[in-house]
C-alpha cells in the first residue's frame, strides 16, 4: 500500500443490531486501497458487506452501526470526521451511483438543474458557469443532445440514460473515489457495455479510483483493473481481473464464476446452500459449509491471508486444488430440436399492440405483427433490448392484453377474442412467472395462500389440494415448512421458487416467463436455472422465456426469436442462431453479451445509440442504427428464410 | 440489507454513533396505554348503574348544585342530578356514537373507494367530485347542517357522522386501490383465473386496510368531539339526556359562578377518551411505518 492511494481502508470491521436485539458481523477487518484512475471491483452475493463497505466510504452507515478500523482519504481519517466535515467530504471527495439511478435522482427538478445545483454548491461556480460545465459533463457520458437533456426530468429517460446522469452527477463533485453499487445490474448488456466504459473513462479523465460493486463477476470483469471478492464480510481473494476470472484460487471466487451461464454453451453450475448471517468476526472459513473440498481442518481456524502471486490474495488453505480433475463440467442438456412438429400448443399470427396516449389520438406501438408457434415440449426463447416488446409479447400471450390486431391461438382456440369467463377456464393451462418475484406473490397471504389461488381452478378435495401443494413446494426445492411464511420473509430466490410452485401447481400446459432471474444474485439464478433446466428436460410442457440474457437463453432455449422494436427480426434453433447469426442486430447483441472467455470474434457490430433514441422508421426498424444501412434498408423488412434453418428479416442475407 | 435500506431516512454518520429506538418499539406502549384508558373507559360506561347510587337523570330535590362531597362524589347540577351518575352513563352515548360513527365510514367509504378504484373512469370520476363537494365544507358546518335537517336523536347522529367521514376512507381506500392495480401480483392473480370480484376482495382489499386501520381511532377521537360539539350547541342529544358535550355546554354557566364541577368533569373525560383513541392512532402510525 503506498502513499498515492485515491482511498486507504485498514482492518474495517462493521456491527449492526437487527431490530430483533441480534447482532450482525456485517464487515471483519477489511483491508484494501484504491489507487487514482484505477478500477477497482467489488463481487460477491448479497449480504455479503458489499453496500456496507460503499456507505462506509460515503459515510452514511446506518444508524446503530459499530465501527472500527480507519478509511483514509490523504491524511483524513474518514472515522473521525465532524457532520459538518463529513457533509464536506460527500460533497468533495467520494460520489456515489446507485442501483437504481432514477429513484436517486430528484423527480420534480430537471436533472441539469439538479447538475448545476451541485456544481454551484461544491465547485463554487456562477451560474452561466455551471451551465457550461453541466453540457460539458452530459457530453462526457455520452448523452446525445445535451441541451435538450438538461431540461428534462428523470422520468423522461430511460434507465440507461439516468444512469448515466447520475455518473454526471457524481463527477460534479471532482470526488477522489468514485463509488458505484451495482451500476448496470437490470440494465441489458448493450447498456451494461456502453456504462462500465464511462467509469473506465472516468478514471482516466479525472484521475479518481472507481469502487465498482456487483453480484456479477463477468459483467463488470471487463473493466477492472483488480478485482476483490467478499464473502460474508471478509476478503477471500483479491487478484487482477485475468487472474479472477482465468485462474480463481478460492472455491468461492470460482463458484461465483461458474454461476454464470456463458454464451459458448458452458451451463450456469450452482452452489448450493446460502451465505451465513455471522454474528461475530468468523473464527473459521465462512464458506466451508458450502464449499465441495472443505475438511475438519477449514473449521479449525480462519484461513490466513496470504499472496500466492504478487498481489494475489487469497484466503483458503487448498489454493492449489486440481478443478479440472474434479470438475465434472457439464454442458447444457441437449435440447431436443425442434423438427417437423405435428401439433403447436401455441400460434400467435400477425399481433399488433397499440398502447393507446391518455389524451386525445395516437399512441405507441408495442408490436408490430409477430408470428410465431410453438410445439409442445419446446422452450422458445425471447430476446432484445429493453422496451423492444418483451413483456408485452408476453402478456398476449397470457391473455393480459388484447391486441389491436392478429390472433393469438391456444390449442386452436383464439384467446384475444376471448371472454372474461372463457379465459379463466383456460388459465388452467396457461400460467406465469415475472421478473419481481416477492413483488408477484401477494403480500398478505402466506406461501400456501398464494400457490393454492390458481388451485382454486381444478375443484379439488381439501385433502387433493394439500398434497398438490406439499408436491409443488417439493419440486421447486422448498420444504413444507415455508407453507405458513409471509412472502416478506422469503429472500428472492426463495421468492422465485414459490412464484414457479405456483405456476407449476395446476400443471399448465404452457409456462411463460418473464425475466425469471434478472433480478436475482447470479449464485441464485443459477440455482433457478438449474431447477429450470430439470423442469424443461422431462413432459411435454411447453415453455417461453423472455430475457435479454442471451447466454441464459442459449442454455435454457431450443428456439430464440430475435426481437427488435416490437418486430421478430430473426427467429429458429437456438444452436443456428447463436452459431451463425445472421441479422445485425442479433449479431450485436451477442458481441454485447459479457463473455467469460473474452474470445474475440472477428468481425464486430457495433450499435450506434441508446435504443430510446432510435426512431422506428418505415423500413427496418435498425437502419438508424445499424453500420451496414444502405438505401435499400428504407423498403419493409419481412422475415425471409436465412438459410434452411432460421429467419432473418435483413434483405442482405441469403440475397 | 432490507432492513439497512429502510434505515438510511434516520442514518447518521460520525463516530458518536446515534441510536433511536425503532419505531415498532415506540409503538408498543401508545396502543398499550390507549388501549386500557380506554378500556376502562368503557368498563365504566357498561356497568354504569352499578357503580352510581343515583340514575342519570334521577334529581335529588334535596341537593341542587351541591359541591363534589361524600352523598354526590362530582356533586351535582342545576337540576340536582347526580354528575358522576351522569358522566358514566354519558360514556355510553359518546363511545357509542363514535364507534358506530366511524365503523358506518369505514365501511361504507372503503367500499364505495374500493369499487370505484377498481372500475375507474367515469364511475371514479363522479364518485370523486362528489367527494370533493362533501369534502370543500368544513367537517363541523357540515355536521351541523345534516343534523338540523335531519333532526337529533342517536340514530340521525350517527348517520350524520358517519356521512362527513365516509369521503376521507373512499378518498384513501380509491387511492390505495389504484396504486395496487398495478402491481405484479394483480396480474399474477389475473394469470390463476380470479375472477374481477376475487381480485378485488382476496387481493385488493386486504392489502388496501393498513392505512384505514391507522386513521380509524383518530377518526374516534374526532367523532366523540364532534358529537359532544353538536351537543354543546344544542343540536345534539337533547336535553335531559346524558352526554359529555350536553353537560359542559348546561354546566358553562355555572362556571362562572365558581361552581366549576359541573363542567370540569365531563369535559375531563371528553379529554381522557380523546386522548386514549389518539395514542392508539399514532401507535398504529408508528407501527405503520415501521413496517
Amino acid at each position: 500500500m503506498n502513499g498515492a492511494s485515491a482511498i486507504e481502508v485498514d482492518d474495517l470491521s462493521i456491527g449492526l443490531r437487527t431490530r430483533g436485539g441480534g447482532a450482525v458481523a456485517a464487515l471483519s477487518g477489511v483491508s484494501f486501497d484504491v489507487r487514482p484512475g484505477e478500477i477497482v471491483g467489488l463481487v460477491g452475493e448479497s449480504g455479503g458487506g458489499k453496500s456496507m463497505i460503499a456507505r462506509a466510504i460515503a459515510a452514511m452507515l446506518p444508524s446503530g452501526a459499530e465501527v472500527s478500523g480507519r478509511i483514509a482519504l490523504g491524511d483524513v481519517d474518514l472515522l473521525a470526521l465532524s457532520e459538518k466535515q463529513i457533509r464536506f467530504h460527500r460533497g468533495t471527495d467520494a460520489a456515489l451511483c446507485f442501483q437504481n439511478p432514477r429513484s436517486a435522482l430528484s423527480p420534480t427538478r430537471r436533472v441539469g438543474q439538479q447538475l448545476m445545483d451541485r456544481l454551484v454548491r461544491w465547485q463554487g461556480m456562477e451560474q452561466d458557469e455551471a451551465q457550461a460545465a453541466a453540457l460539458a459533463l452530459f457530453q462526457e457520458v455520452g448523452i446525445r443532445d445535451p441541451r435538450r437533456r438538461l431540461r428534462a426530468f428523470p422520468h423522461e429517460l430511460s434507465g440507461g440514460m439516468c444512469q448515466r446522469v447520475m455518473i454526471a452527477l457524481a463527477l460534479a463533485c471532482r470526488p477522489k473515489i468514485l463509488l458505484a453499487d451495482e451500476p448496470t445490474t437490470g440494465l441489458d448488456a448493450t447498456l451494461t457495455r456502453d456504462i462500465l466504459s464511462l467509469f473506465r473513462k472516468a478514471a482516466q479523465q479525472h484521475q479518481c479510483g472507481v469502487l465498482l460493486i456487483s453480484h456479477d463477476v463477468a459483467a463488470i470483469a471487463e473493466v477492472c483493473d483488480r478485482i476483490l471478492v467478499l464473502y460474508a464480510g471478509i476478503f477471500v481473494e483479491a487478484g487482477t481481473a485475468e487472474e479472477i476470472l482465468d485462474s480463481p484460487q478460492h472455491p468461492y471466487t470460482k463458484a461465483l464464476r461458474d454461476a454464470v451461464p456463458d454464451l459458448d454453451r458452458r451451463a450456469s453450475v450452482p452452489v448450493g446452500g446460502t451465505m451465513p448471517r455471522l454474528e461475530k468476526p468468523p473464527d473459521a472459513c465462512p464458506f466451508a459449509d458450502r464449499c465441495t473440498i472443505a475438511d475438519a481442518e477449514c473449521r479449525k481456524a480462519l484461513p490466513p491471508w496470504t499472496e500466492r502471486q504478487a498481489n494475489h490474495f487469497v484466503r483458503c488453505i487448498r489454493p492449489d486444488t486440481d478443478w479440472v480433475a474434479l470438475a465434472d463440467v457439464g454442458h447444457a442438456p441437449e435440447r431436443s430440436a425442434p423438427g417437423a412438429a405435428t401439433r403447436t400448443i401455441l400460434d400467435l399470427e400477425d399481433i399488433e399492440v397499440v398502447y393507446k396516449s391518455r389524451f386525445g389520438r395516437g399512441g405507441q406501438l408495442a408490436l408490430r405483427g409477430v408470428s410465431l408457434s410453438l410445439s409442445p415440449g419446446e422452450t422458445l426463447g425471447i430476446v432484445g433490448e429493453s422496451g423492444c416488446g418483451k413483456s408485452t409479447l408476453a402478456r398476449v400471450i397470457m391473455g393480459l392484453i388484447s391486441p389491436t390486431r392478429g390472433r393469438a391461438m391456444l390449442n386452436g382456440t383464439d384467446i384475444t377474442r376471448m371472454s372474461r369467463p372463457n379465459l379463466r377456464t383456460l388459465r388452467k393451462n396457461l400460467q406465469m412467472v415475472f421478473q419481481d418475484p416477492v413483488g408477484s406473490l401477494n403480500p398478505r397471504m402466506t406461501v400456501e395462500r398464494n400457490i393454492a389461488d390458481p388451485l382454486k381452478m381444478l375443484n379439488l378435495s381439501a385433502v387433493e389440494m394439500d398434497r398438490r401443494i406439499d408436491d409443488v413446494l417439493h419440486d421447486v426445492g422448498l420444504g413444507s415448512a415455508f407453507r405458513d411464511l409471509y412472502p416478506r420473509r422469503l429472500s428472492g430466490g426463495q421468492a422465485q421458487r414459490v412464484a414457479l410452485a405456483r405456476a407449476l401447481s395446476v400443471d399448465p400446459k404452457l409456462i411463460v416467463f418473464d425475466e425469471p432471474t434478472s433480478a436475482l444474485d447470479v449464485t441464485v439464478q443459477a440455482q433457478i436455472l438449474d431447477l429450470l433446466r430439470r423442469l424443461m428436460a422431462k413432459g411435454d410442457r411447453a415453455y417461453v422465456f423472455v430475457s435479454h440474457d442471451l447466454a441464459t437463453v442459449r442454455n435454457l432455449c431450443s428456439r430464440v426469436a430475435v426481437l427488435y422494436l416490437g418486430r421478430i427480426v430473426e427467429s429458429g434453433p437456438a444452436e443456428a442462431i447463436f452459431d451463425n447469426p445472421l441479422h445485425p442486430y442479433t449479431r450485436a447483441l451477442l458481441e454485447s453479451a459479457p463473455s467469460l472467455t473474452r474470445a474475440t470474434r472477428a468481425e464486430s457490430v457495433v450499435l450506434a445509440r441508446d435504443l430510446d433514441e432510435a426512431s422506428p422508421a418505415e423500413g427496418c426498424p435498425l437502419l438508424p442504427r445499424c453500420p451496414f444501412a444502405q438505401g435499400e434498408c428504407s423498403e419493409p423488412q419481412s422475415l425471409r428464410r436465412g438459410n434452411n434453418t432460421h429467419e432473418v428479416a435483413c434483405w442482405k442475407v441469403g440475397s | 440489507m432490507i432492513t439497512l435500506a429502510r434505515t438510511t431516512g434516520l442514518a447518521r454518520a460520525s463516530n458518536a454513533w446515534h441510536r433511536r429506538k425503532p419505531r415498532s418499539e415506540i409503538s408498543k406502549p401508545l396502543i398499550a396505554t390507549g388501549t386500557s384508558i380506554l378500556a376502562l373507559v368503557f368498563l365504566a360506561a357498561v356497568f354504569a348503574p352499578l357503580l352510581s347510587a343515583w340514575g342519570p337523570e334521577d334529581i335529588d330535590f334535596a341537593a341542587f348544585l351541591v359541591a363534589p362531597g361524600p352523598g354526590h362524589i362530582m356533586g351535582t347540577d342545576g337540576n340536582g342530578m347526580d354528575i358522576w351518575s351522569r358522566i358514566l352513563h354519558a360514556g355510553r352515548i359518546d363511545l357509542g356514537v363514535a364507534l358506530s360513527a366511524v365503523a358506518l365510514a369505514v365501511c361504507v367509504g372503503s367500499l364505495i373507494g374500493g369499487l370505484v378504484g377498481y372500475i375507474g373512469g367515469w364511475v371514479d370520476e363522479i364518485t370523486m367530485r362528489l367527494t370533493d363537494i362533501v369534502q370543500a365544507f368544513p367537517a363541523f358546518i357540515l355536521a351541523l347542517t345534516v343534523s338540523a335537517m335531519f333532526g337529533s336523536g342517536l340514530i340521525n347522529l350517527t348517520l350524520a357522522i358517519g356521512f362527513i367521514f365516509a369521503p376521507a376512507y373512499i378518498r384513501i381506500m380509491r387511492g390505495e386501490i389504484r396504486a395496487l392495480r398495478e402491481r405484479t401480483f394483480i396480474e399474477a392473480a389475473e394469470c390463476s383465473g380470479n375472477t374481477r370480484l376475487q381480485i378485488l376482495y382476496r387481493h385488493l382489499f386486504p392489502n388496501a386496510l393498513t392505512p384505514l386501520l391507522v386513521i380509524a381511532p383518530l377518526n374516534c377521537g374526532w367523532a366523540m368531539l364532534t358529537l359532544a360539539g353538536l351537543s354543546f350547541l344544542g343540536l345534539g342529544v337533547p336535553v335531559p339526556g346524558a352526554e359529555w358535550g350536553a353537560m359542559i355546554s348546561a354546566g358553562a354557566a355555572d362556571v362562572v359562578g365558581g361552581r366549576w364541577w359541573t363542567s370540569i368533569y365531563p369535559g375531563v373525560s371528553l379529554f381522557i377518551s380523546v386522548l386514549a383513541f389518539n395514542l392508539i392512532g399514532e401507535g398504529f402510525l408508528e407501527r405503520s411505518e415501521a413496517m
